[in-house]
């Protein structure tokens, strides 16, 4: 049987899979088909109908339910989360499983076209080593991201001293799309 | 992490996994069917367990049986909602598999089921106890069913396939 418990490696192992038979773009359909409409439709209905509030209800009962080290700070018009242990990212970095060549873009490969749809887009770092940052915004909404501490104080990720470490960072600008990075 | 984590080859920090990612399995599983048929869907459920599962494959090969059962009794006791018996015998490794996690909690979230689900825990199995030496015939499915390791040469019939339920809601 296949379990929830190592998920995570299964799921990373899929992504390398679907690259192996039809290229990059199988598994970018895959995210937003498999995860974002058809796996996460819960997470889908919720922010379309609640917004922000949506967010705050899904990723604080799902991050909760992996276990992970993080922190939401949510105003009317933003909703952050600083992700200081990635449960994910941090179960394949421990078990030395490493098939797919960036595992993190599947968050913004199911997140970002899910959010398009409600209406939202997302400024986001990622380090590829278990940290990263979101700020999402209604797509009307024209604000930079916050500076380091502005939002979300002590507990913002980027003030940490291990932040910023090879690998190098991937930034997604006002992005809905896993490949709108600068990296 | 379960307390007998150390038979599953890949152990994170919490004691079970998240049931929710049992919908993504079902997705995964419905995504490949839809794109590669059934024989693609089942040579991805052969790689999972040729490949991703070499390590279980491994530790089958040096520990024989009570390897098998070691496994299967930590696998389920990080799975949340399982209810499973293993029966470890001179010669076979049987799963009593009362409460099938993945279906119960698919059918709690009111999600469309792919109809081969049930598949999938045979040919995974089979390419994780293909190099160690054994077999494994599945009888029931659709939220339980039994699971019976052995040898493959005291395997007196292919696996039938009829008698692996369909899954429904």
């Amino acid at each position: 049987m296949l379990g929830c418990y190592d998920f995570c490696g299964h799921y990373e192992w899929t992504f390398e899979w679907l690259r192996a038979r039809r290229g990059e773009p199988l598994v970018r359909e895959y995210w937003d088909k498999a995860i974002a409409q058809d796996s996460q439709t819960h997470a889908a209905a919720r922010i379309a109908a609640k917004g922000i509030a949506g967010m705050k209800e899904y990723w604080g009962h799902t991050l909760d339910h992996e276990a992970a080290g993080y922190h939401c700070t949510t105003t009317d018009n933003v909703f952050r989360i600083d992700m200081h242990e990635c449960p994910s990212k941090g179960f394949l970095i421990r078990n030395g499983l490493e098939q797919y060549r960036d595992y993190c873009d599947h968050c913004m490969g199911w997140i970002g076209p899910m959010l398009k749809r409600a209406g939202f887009v997302v400024d986001h770092q990622h380090n590829h080593c278990g940290k990263c940052w979101w700020e999402i915004r209604a797509a009307s909404d024209t604000t930079p991201p916050s500076a380091p501490g502005e939002l979300s104080g002590e507990h913002d990720v980027r003030l940490r001293t291990d932040w910023t470490q090879a690998p190098p960072l991937d930034t997604y600008s006002r992005a809905n799309d896993p490949d709108d990075k600068t990296g | 992490m379960p307390s007998d984590a150390s038979s599953l080859p890949y152990t994170d920090s919490k004691p079970v996994g998240a049931a929710d990612f049992y919908l993504a399995i079902n997705a995964t599983f419905r995504f490949v069917l839809g794109r590669f048929g059934i024989a693609g869907l089942r040579e991805y459920w052969t790689g999972l367990g040729a490949k991703y599962f070499a390590p279980v494959s491994a530790r089958w090969s040096a520990g024989g049986p009570a390897a098998v059962a070691e496994y299967w009794r930590a696998f389920f006791a990080a799975e949340p909602g399982a209810e499973v018996e293993v029966d470890e015998g001179t010669d076979a490794v049987t799963l009593d598999v009362k409460v099938c996690p993945a279906i119960k909690h698919l059918r709690a979230q009111g999600r469309e089921i792919v109809p081969c689900f049930c598949q999938h825990c045979y040919f995974i199995s089979e390419a994780m106890a293909a190099p160690a030496g054994l077999t494994v015939r599945i009888e029931g499915g659709n939220g339980a069913c039994r699971q019976t390791f052995l040898h493959r040469d005291a395997a007196t019939a292919p696996q039938d396939f009829a008698r692996i339920k369909e899954a429904t809601c």
